[in-house]
């Protein structure tokens, strides 16, 4: 890649100049969004929660990028969720605080699932993640006294508002704080992931990927690595259910353990460019508002069905994802 | 109590043997994990309920029909999985869950989310035999489990067919130096697949409700025998078959119904925690 990428440096610049003009002109029209739409609570709530899933792509692919496929991150997304709304709900603690307890309890969770999966490899991670959903699912589902099991929590408290001064973010006043807050926690989690995957661990990451007995050969412990990027995966994708919880006020064990939250931050992640830092992002603020305004109303029933042709032809035609393959080939 | 969990632990166990045949059929002769496997079970379940119910056609009459259209679902998923490129087993795993959230949400759209059942009447009732209780529906899956486990025995180890296949599944190459044509080895083993799931479909409908997202069940049982017996073993199929349905069956009467879901999980964790070896070998080639 390189080497091609010295030749053609000229067309490179120009792609890359392309690319950031639109990047920025993305990124300000997602700031922009509340005033634009003029606080039209539909558009923003589904701009919320397409950044929403951005995140838990992002978060998906702090694994992906060192080569495991999850079909398990419900698990993580669902006990976050309960964490934090179990937590805040019955015990009365500030969601602020239970939102990073919850992604530790997600992360404890990433630990039993290394610790079950550990020498396995591609297929049969994928398989065995599978089905490590159903263990935190049950047990919340039949833990009646503390999750009120397939009944579900009703009622969960929305984030407290901040004060700043004399600014105050009053988040139960409007959506637009919601979405706000999900932008800049997107953001922080974008710039994590950037860093992350630019600086040695991010290299140690994709090392494994590309081979790992010679990812070990050059004195990278591969096991150890892999479980970092586990763990932080899954903490990322508890904080994210949590968040899921505050600002849904609602869940129940099928609905944050089902296959949807499994899925939905793969196929972003695969559609948008599992190597890539953006592209599971952009994927998700794409294709969930596209399901939402415009297959949503044509197909009540059955409008996922998007998902599931969008990863049949990224898989068939495109493997290295949209924003991987415009990449290639500029 | 414990002869009639023994009995619908092994009547439910030949059915799950039925459903994973199918799944480990496909999955040894292509190294293709079908994850959309459950969903065209379910499918086959719809198709049976919809002529059994709105055109009244006889239930067993439905299983021919329910069998084609499959089989025209799995020709066409097997064009899908031939253009796939490297790594094979992880990318067929990403296509086919794409491929069942595609039935899924297509099933939705046709049959609804309602609850359906194949109610035939004389398969609830039963015989009461002293010490325990055989409803007709655990003979009739019982029975035609076991036919079809004997069918398939006599074709994979009596026939020279069966001896190709069972080449093709230890080495693709070797069997391929030896005269065996590969693809069309791969095309029977999912016209095999797909007529197994056509039969397990209608027989699902009647001892389960046919709902769109209860495939994803039918799928992790099937990855689980498979895995349990490891690949291209008939004998190791038959047993794990058995032993996971006989735990569920355990389970319910030890710890509740709403356990049963986690059993066959914790049976494949426990599987690939425990004793990953002869999965191990296989996942490295």
């Amino acid at each position: 890649m390189s080497f091609f990428a010295s030749k053609n440096t000229k067309f490179r610049t120009q792609g890359l100049r392309f690319h950031s003009v639109g990047l920025m002109t993305g990124l300000v029209l997602l700031i922009l969004l509340p005033a634009l739409v003029q606080s039209n609570n539909y558009i923003l709530q589904v701009f919320t929660h397409a950044l929403l899933l951005a995140n838990l792509a992002l978060a998906w692919n702090i694994l992906g990028v060192s080569g495991s496929i999850s079909l398990g991150h419900a698990a993580f997304f669902g006990a976050g969720a309960y964490c934090s709304a179990v937590l805040s709900l019955e015990y009365g603690f500030s969601p602020w605080f239970t939102i990073p307890l919850a992604g530790l309890l997600a992360a404890g969770l990433g630990l039993i699932m290394d610790l079950i999966c550990l020498r396995l490899r591609g297929a049969y991670f994928a398989l065995a993640t599978l089905a490590f959903v159903e263990i935190p699912r049950v047990i919340t589902d039949n833990w009646d006294g503390l999750t009120h099991g397939s009944l579900g929590l009703v009622g969960v408290p929305g984030l407290p508002s901040l004060s700043l001064g004399t600014w105050v973010v009053d988040f139960s006043a409007s959506i637009t704080a919601s979405y706000y807050f999900v932008f800049v926690y997107s953001l922080v989690l974008l710039g994590l992931v950037r860093f992350l995957f630019s600086s040695n661990l991010g290299l140690a990451f994709q090392a494994i990927r590309e081979e790992e007995i010679a990812a070990e050969a050059v004195g990278i412990p591969a096991n150890r690595y892999r479980l970092l990027s586990l763990l932080l995966s899954a903490y990322f994708t508890g904080v994210t259910g949590a968040c899921y919880a505050h600002l849904v006020h609602y869940i129940e064990p099928g609905l944050v353990y089902g296959l949807h939250f499994s899925a939905i931050p793969m196929i972003f992640a695969i559609c948008g460019g599992r190597f890539t830092i953006l592209g599971p992002a952009m994927a998700a603020l794409v294709i969930y508002p596209l399901d939402q305004f415009v297959f949503h109303p044509l197909l009540p029933a059955g409008h996922e069905f998007l998902y599931g042709v969008v990863l049949i032809l990224t898989v068939l035609f495109l493997p290295a994802g949209f924003w991987g393959g415009l990449r290639k080939v500029s | 109590m414990w002869t009639t969990a023994l009995v619908s632990g092994i009547s439910l166990g030949s059915f799950y043997i039925l459903i994973a045949l199918g799944f480990a059929l496909i999955f040894g002769v292509t190294r293709n994990f079908n994850l959309a496997h459950g969903e065209l079970v379910v499918f086959a379940g719809y198709v049976s309920y919809w002529l059994w119910k709105v055109w009244a056609w006889p239930f067993v009459l439905t299983f021919p029909v329910a069998i084609l259209a499959t089989l025209l679902i799995c020709l066409g998923l097997q064009r899908l999985f031939a253009r796939l490129c490297e790594p094979l087993e992880l990318n067929s795993i990403v296509l086919s869950f794409g491929m069942a959230i595609l039935i899924q949400n297509t099933m939705l759209f046709w049959f609804s989310g309602d609850y359906r059942l194949i109610r035939i009447p004389t398969l609830s009732q039963g015989l009461h035999l002293p010490g325990f209780y055989l409803s007709y529906g655990q003979l009739t899956l019982l029975f035609l489990s076991l036919t079809v486990i004997a069918v398939l025995y006599i074709l994979m180890y009596r026939t020279y067919l069966g001896k190709a296949l069972r080449a093709t599944i230890q080495d693709k190459g070797a069997a391929a130096q030896a005269g065996i044509n590969v693809a069309v080895m791969g095309t029977l083993a999912f016209c095999l697949g797909a007529i197994l799931i056509g039969l397990a479909g209608p027989l699902y409908g009647c001892i389960h409700y046919l709902y769109p997202s209860t495939g994803h069940e039918i799928t992790l049982l099937a990855i689980t025998i498979t895995i349990f017996a490891g690949v291209g073993r008939l004998g190791g199929i038959i047993l794990a078959g058995w032993i996971l349905g006989l735990a569920e069956s355990f389970a319910v009467i030890l710890f509740g119904t709403s356990w049963r879901e986690m059993v066959a999980a914790v049976l494949l964790l426990a599987l690939l925690a425990f004793k990953p070896r002869g999965i191990l070998g296989k996942g490295e080639q």
